[in-house]
């Protein structure tokens, strides 16, 4: 039971912290389906980074998985720029723009990700590897029964993911910009003639939305695999915009669903282990996050309302 | 060169040929950008460029191995275009109607799965074995389709929500069913099916040499007619773009919304399960567990570099396809790895996106040359646009 809650909560968080960068894109009036190549790009700038630190810093040192979550976080918003581009000066079609950010990620990625280790190693090999972070109990909280497995061998990942979602919700709700960027989203026309600038606000927020996809990817390469390779690129971007859809384009409830995929995900797992069946079996338990998902969408998806502004280029001459 | 650059954005603005001058511009840019990558790494972009078209049969290598040409290559580039075509076609279907489907993969993969399941283990004759591999592709494709058109229409779920959500599941369906009961002891992939349900004839000597000859493609060239004529010569199809372009409006102008919202999306799955059987009961002969094919993702590029028309589609599949098969061979030759294939389709997709920023870029230009001829050619303009200028300058002033 307890292996439910650490693994639910270990796969949540990544997923949590990408779907919130999907939130500020999308609550700013540019769809975003560029989320899986963020996270991608994000991660294979922050494995880069580790890969060359690593032989300097020492192989078991933590403090490289630190730069390299700073360094996704920078590497995942500069490549955002391409989406930022694409869909706020060249005013293309932002679906379009996010599949080609999305294939140029995992081009770009593969071909360096070998290129630079035939550089470096001399061995053709398509994945950098990764150490793992250190997990560790919570003092005090880890004793509470049931709800105490939460804080029991937490990935640090997850307590700094919990602080950058503070911050995103306050500086989405209780900042200037947040209004100007919620405003984007709804009727730019009114953000321009109140004298903010939605090009900019715009812009701005698709770094943000690149930058937390990153630091997502990271997390990932950290924890499952355990090294950068394409296997990254397992949709779970996508996997973040449903859950963001699913919470309706909202901060909170996206955290409240992201903890019920995680835990369905790893609930079935342990489930299927629990029952003692053949190993193929698991595949069908895999199955249950998705087709819940389905279900209850089916109950809620009625009321969802999107930002009124999505999708379409921002136009001063327009009212 | 100001003249040259004139000279340009004339023909990118005209607005007869700017569906054809404005790709073939995006693709010569990215040609460029990528010739500028290859020297960078020291290699010799025309030969790269020659090699990629060696590969996929467009021009002779230097030696070939026994019972190979290079009709070989050709037959085997056609066999992984006619599921290209197929499946961009599907994408540009719901694309057009309004909707995203990248769910192609996930239908892929069923109609693929259910065929080679139902007809590839039988000893049905070939003659119908065929043809029955077809429809069946065709409604498991367009039953998924049709599933994920009635969520949208029903329950307001958002298309990209449902596809994502489809797939995983029909990726650990067949999964489970595959490592369970078909599964191949020693590749630990999917039992092969028979030759009587495989949509491609195997070895078959042409010329002298072996070759795979694809039914697909026929089915595919076929299929991108009647999507066309669907769209330009109907009723339907000219209410399903309705739908696409402002679904208030064609809600108000009394087109069933609902209706054509399930159907497009059962049209776009069941295109997209023909390309699953030409892919997985043609190109391949078995399908690996838990993997949904890239293709399905590539489709979507595709159909968008197609500036999502169907003739454009197939072009565009030609163009791709062209730099995916023949990125082994290049490698072999130029030295570079292989994955730049995939480089090379994303900076063709990026320049492609810019497309309609240099419409616009070529139509500002034309539109400052026409103000240049007309306050040169007539007087009372010049001194309206003088006057102008004044009343501007005092604006400041004021």
């Amino acid at each position: 039971m307890d292996k439910v809650f650490i693994d639910g909560l270990s796969f949540a968080a990544p997923l949590y912290v990408m779907a919130m960068g999907c939130i500020f894109s999308q609550k700013s009036g540019v769809d975003n389906l560029a989320i899986e190549g963020f996270q991608g790009f994000g991660a294979f700038i922050g494995a880069l980074v580790a890969f060359i630190l690593m032989p300097i810093m020492g192989n078991g040192s933590q403090a490289v998985i630190y730069i390299a979550m700073l360094s996704a976080f920078i590497g995942g918003s500069i490549y955002a720029c391409i989406h930022g581009v694409l869909c706020v000066k060249f005013r293309a079609n932002q679906v379009i723009s996010g599949v080609v950010v999305n294939i140029l990620a995992v081009a770009l990625t593969t071909f360096f990700t070998s290129a630079v280790n035939k550089a470096m190693l001399g061995q053709s090999s398509n994945k950098f590897i990764l150490g793992i972070f250190e997990r560790f109990d919570v003092p005090g909280l880890s004793q509470i029964p049931i709800i105490g497995a939460f804080f029991r061998s937490m990935y640090p990942f997850e307590w700094i993911i919990f602080v950058i979602a503070i911050v995103a919700w306050y500086v989405m709700y209780k900042t200037r910009f947040g209004m100007h960027l919620r405003a984007c989203g709804e009727n730019p026309q009114a953000v321009d003639a109140a004298g903010g600038n939605v090009t900019r606000t715009r812009f701005l927020s698709v770094m943000i939305s690149g930058g937390l996809s990153g630091v997502g990817g990271i997390c990932y390469a950290y924890s499952i695999s355990a090294n950068f390779s394409p296997s990254i690129y397992m949709g779970f971007g996508y996997l973040a915009i449903a859950a963001m859809i699913f919470g309706n384009w909202n901060i909170l409830p996206t955290a409240a669903v992201c903890l019920f995929f995680g835990l369905a995900k790893s609930g079935g797992y342990q489930l299927c282990l629990n029952m003692g069946l053949p190993s193929n079996y698991s595949d069908l338990f895999m199955m249950i996050p998705y087709i819940l998902t389905l279900l209850l969408l089916a109950f809620f998806s009625k009321k969802n309302h999107p930002p009124a502004a999505i999708g379409e280029p921002f136009d001063q001459s327009k009212r | 060169m100001k003249k040259v650059i004139n000279k340009l954005a004339s023909i990118l603005d005209d607005k007869r040929w700017d569906s054809v001058s404005i790709p073939i511009l995006s693709i010569l840019l990215s040609f460029i950008c990528i010739s500028i990558i290859l020297l960078v790494m020291g290699k010799d972009p025309l030969l790269a460029f020659k090699s990629f078209l060696q590969g996929s049969g467009f021009w002779p290598k230097e030696k070939y191995g026994g019972g190979n040409g290079m009709l070989t290559d050709l037959f085997s580039f056609l066999n992984i275009l006619a599921p290209m075509i197929l499946a961009a076609l599907g994408f540009v279907v719901g694309f057009k109607a309004g909707f995203f489907n990248i769910g192609i993969s996930g239908q892929m993969l069923s109609a693929g799965f259910l065929a080679a399941v139902i007809v590839g283990y039988s000893d049905l004759n070939a003659v119908i074995a065929k043809p029955l591999v077809i429809i069946i592709g065709a409604l498991a494709g367009g039953l998924l389709g049709a599933f994920v058109g009635f969520l949208k229409h029903k329950f307001n779920i958002h298309e990209v929500v449902s596809t994502i959500m489809i797939n995983y599941i029909i990726s650990y369906l067949t999964g489970f069913f595959i490592n369970g009961y078909y599964s191949d002891a020693i590749t630990r992939s999917m039992k092969i099916s028979g030759a009587n349900a495989r949509l491609t004839w195997t070895n078959v000597q042409i010329a002298g040499v072996k070759c795979n000859i694809p039914l697909g493609i026929v089915l595919a060239i076929a299929a991108a007619f009647v999507v066309k004529f669907i769209f330009d010569k109907t009723v339907f199809g000219f209410e399903l773009k309705a739908v696409g372009s402002n679904m208030r409006c064609a809600r108000y102008t009394g087109i069933n919304v609902g209706r054509h919202i399930v159907i497009s999306l059962t049209i776009s799955g069941a295109l997209a399960g023909l390309a699953g059987v030409t892919y997985y009961c043609g190109y391949l002969n078995t399908i690996v567990p838990r993997t949904l094919s890239s293709l399905g993702y590539d489709a979507i590029a595709v159909a968008l570099l197609g500036n999502s028309s169907p003739i454009g589609a197939i072009f565009a599949s030609f163009l791709i396809t062209i730099f995916q098969t023949g990125s082994n061979y290049m490698s072999s030759t130029v030295g570079v790895a292989k994955e730049i294939a995939s480089l090379i389709t994303g900076i063709l997709l990026l320049f492609s996106a810019c497309g309609g920023y240099f419409r616009y870029l070529a139509h500002r230009r034309m539109q400052r040359i026409q103000d240049e001829w007309d306050i040169k050619d007539n007087p009372l303009r010049k001194i309206i646009a003088d006057n102008s200028d004044e009343r501007k300058e005092e604006h400041i002033h004021g």
